[in-house]
């Protein structure tokens, strides 16, 4: 080669290390709290939203669990998702799922034996949580890990605020008390009649169905 | 308990989507058409009728504390149940691979109506719920088969019940924020009061 | 590469190996505590029963062993100390949801005999597991009874998913409160058990020897509790007059 020819050769342009909370990101995250929420507007993730949600203290604890669960399967898949044959792809993903559940719930098991039995069943049901499945092969199989993160920490917190909202009425409307402290005691109103209807599933599906009908009408989302 | 009333219970009292909210999502998204919503109840159905006392033999011969004394004494101090969730779904997501292969060959027409639904039963969460709830109340064998079958059924009755209530729903004005996703959980939530009415039922 | 079935084949094994290796240590290092939580439920519930305890303070685990020595019987209030296959019988391993699937005649009975802190070699109360079907789910409790075997010491409920504030007061002090001071047997010696009555008078002094107020709202979760006790009364009738013939003589 000659002289000319190398200084002529094209430089390649240096990729300038994207800042951790650049504005590509930053939508990463703020996307599924509201425009692209996973409970309202995806659709997923419903069944544990009902059923935990009748007092707050279990709910906050599935709401830790769930983001805990999606942030690090996210990280998990998305380091190694180059390494996953196409073929065995949905099973690789459950088992990861399965695997940080399961050590979500021996966790609770051992330290925290009250509210694994108010859980239940429902901490397993964590695996079968479409949001999770949903992240790993819409996101994480294709992005990488930071960006994994921040969506899997986005769609956790959109998850959990959805939830902890139908818990807050769900618990005051329907046991009058909040994290199990009897608020209306409190105030002075101990004669607050408690509605049944929300302690039970029923009052789970309208107290969702109003916050739906709200959150869409404020972000103008009509589906089909 | 009496075989019987555990059935009636698991259809229509401990119905396993009005009670217990399992399996919301694919009732919610199948639902639009009672001909979908039948192929995918009687799948449901078969899945649940067989990976309940699967997972219950699972449970009983592998996992529990002991269970594996069949093979030899020494291992009774072994307990594996913190394998539990991740057996469960291997099986039921071997199950629903197998009532995959059976629909395509005899039905080609519901396997193509029901689509990426058919593998999505596999993360259904009544599946996997129905095995847990089995394991928490202690149920025998034959208990575990009825619980499985009648929870499948309930499910059946309920995604067919809406699927109705849904393709007539198409032809009033629902207010666009609560189009689709917001109507129905009102609507569920409805029907679940009237499921309610089997409570005092003494059986 | 990726797709060849000899690297699905080992992506495979050593996921399988990297899980079960990580499954394993976790559950090897988080089983102590495990078996403490549970261990410290089951013990609070049976001590609640007898005393209030508060549960960030006491010392649960070394009260009860101090102060309760368990027991099983049959129905017939013979103890029973090995089962049909010479395996010992030891009260905290008693299965009670099992038990109560089986015929009542064919039960393990558990007994919690509970002493003071001061006086460990007298018995001051008798404790009895119970289990019974609330409007929902299951019921349970533990029944403690005075020395003389027919006066309520105290009594503790818990439930499954009983309806809160309804069903679920069983769980409350409110109502186990009224249990403490009623009898179980009538004047004659017959087994009357105690029985939560339809309605809500909120009048303590409306109520006889055999009766407690009950729970407006609430009278399928009460029926459930009523059966429950009678049911277990009744099963331990036999093993309660053989120790009341015992401490006459």
């Amino acid at each position: 080669m000659s002289i000319e020819t190398l200084e002529q050769a094209p430089v390649a342009p240096v990729k300038e290390k994207e800042p951790l909370f650049s504005k590509r990101r930053k939508k990463i995250f703020s996307d599924p709290l509201n425009d692209d929420n996973p409970i309202t507007v995806q659709v997923l993730g419903i069944c544990s939203a009902l059923a935990v949600t009748v007092q707050m203290r279990p709910t906050a604890i599935m709401a830790v669990s769930v983001v805990f669960v999606i942030v690090f399967s996210n990280l998990i898949t998305s380091l190694i998702r180059d390494l996953i044959p196409n073929r065995v792809r949905i099973i690789v993903q459950l088992a990861i799922i399965a695997t940080l559940v399961t050590l979500v719930s021996e966790v609770l098991k051992a330290y925290n034996y009250e509210m694994f039995k108010v859980l239940g069943a429902f901490v397993g049901l964590i695996i079968t949580n479409c949001i999770v499945m949903g992240r790993l092969e819409a996101y994480a199989m294709g992005n990488s890990p930071k960006d994994s993160i921040i969506d899997g920490l986005g769609s956790g917190f959109g998850y959990a605020w959805i939830i902890l909202t139908v818990a807050f009425f769900r618990e005051l409307l329907g046991s009058g008390s909040l994290f199990n402290y009897p608020i209306f005691e409190k105030i002075g109103w101990a004669s607050f009649p408690t509605n049944g209807l929300m302690v039970d599933s029923i009052g789970a599906f309208m107290v969702l169905g109003v916050l739906i009908w709200i959150q869409r009408t404020k972000t103008g989302y009509v589906e089909n | 308990m009496d075989l019987l009333s555990l059935g009636i219970k698991s259809i229509f009292i401990d119905n396993i989507i009005f009670a217990y909210f399992l399996g919301m999502c694919s009732f919610l998204a199948v639902s639009k058409k009672v001909s979908t919503a039948i192929g995918l109840g009687a799948a449901v159905v078969f899945v649940l009728g067989i990976t309940v006392p699967l997972n219950w033999l699972i449970q009983e011969y592998v996992l529990k504390l002991g269970a594996l004394t069949w093979i030899s004494g020494t291992f009774a101090e072994i307990d594996l149940e913190f394998l539990q969730f991740i057996m469960f779904i291997a099986v039921i997501a071997s199950m629903v691979q197998l009532v995959e292969m059976i629909i395509e060959k005899f039905s080609p027409a519901l396997y193509g109506s029901l689509g990426i639904f058919l593998p999505l039963i596999a993360v259904n969460c009544a599946i996997l719920g129905g095995a847990l709830f089995m394991i928490q109340r202690d149920y025998v064998l034959s208990e575990a088969a009825v619980y499985g079958v009648g929870s499948g059924a309930g499910f059946a009755l309920a995604i067919v019940a809406l699927a109705a209530i849904r393709e007539k729903l198409k032809y009033s004005n629902v207010p666009d924020g609560l189009k689709g996703l917001g109507i129905t959980m009102i609507i569920t939530g409805l029907m679940g009061m009237a499921f309610k009415s089997f409570i005092g039922i003494a059986l | 590469m990726r797709q060849s079935n000899l690297y699905v084949l080992i992506f495979t094994a050593i996921m399988t190996i990297v899980i079960g290796g990580a499954l394993s240590v976790t559950n090897q290092v988080l089983k102590p505590a495990q078996l403490k939580s549970i261990e410290l439920d089951a013990k609070t519930s049976i001590l609640a029963a007898v005393m209030t305890i508060n549960k960030d303070e006491d010392d649960v685990l070394a009260i009860y062993e101090a102060q309760i020595k368990g027991l099983v019987v049959d129905i017939n209030g013979n103890e029973i100390t090995t089962n049909d296959k010479g395996e010992p019988v030891l009260a905290d391993k008693v299965n009670i949801l099992r038990n109560f699937k089986k015929d009542p005649a064919e039960r393990e009975y558990p007994v919690y005999k509970f002493s003071s802190a001061q006086n460990q070699g007298a018995v001051e109360a008798y404790i009895f597991p119970l289990y019974g079907s609330g409007l929902w789910n299951g019921i349970f409790g533990y029944l403690a009874l005075e020395d003389d075997l027919n006066t309520i010491k105290g009594i503790s409920f818990g439930h499954v998913a009983e309806t809160p504030g309804l069903g679920a007061r069983i769980a409350t002090p409110e109502i186990q409160d009224r249990y403490i001071g009623k009898t179980i047997f009538d004047k004659n010696g017959n087994l009357t058990s105690v029985t939560m009555q339809k309605g809500e008078k909120r009048d303590p002094s409306a109520f006889g020897e055999h009766e407690v107020d009950g729970m407006s709202g609430a009278t399928l979760t009460a029926k459930g509790v009523n059966a429950m006790l009678d049911q277990y009364l009744r099963s331990y009738e036999k093993y309660i007059k053989n120790v009341q013939k015992q401490e006459s003589i």
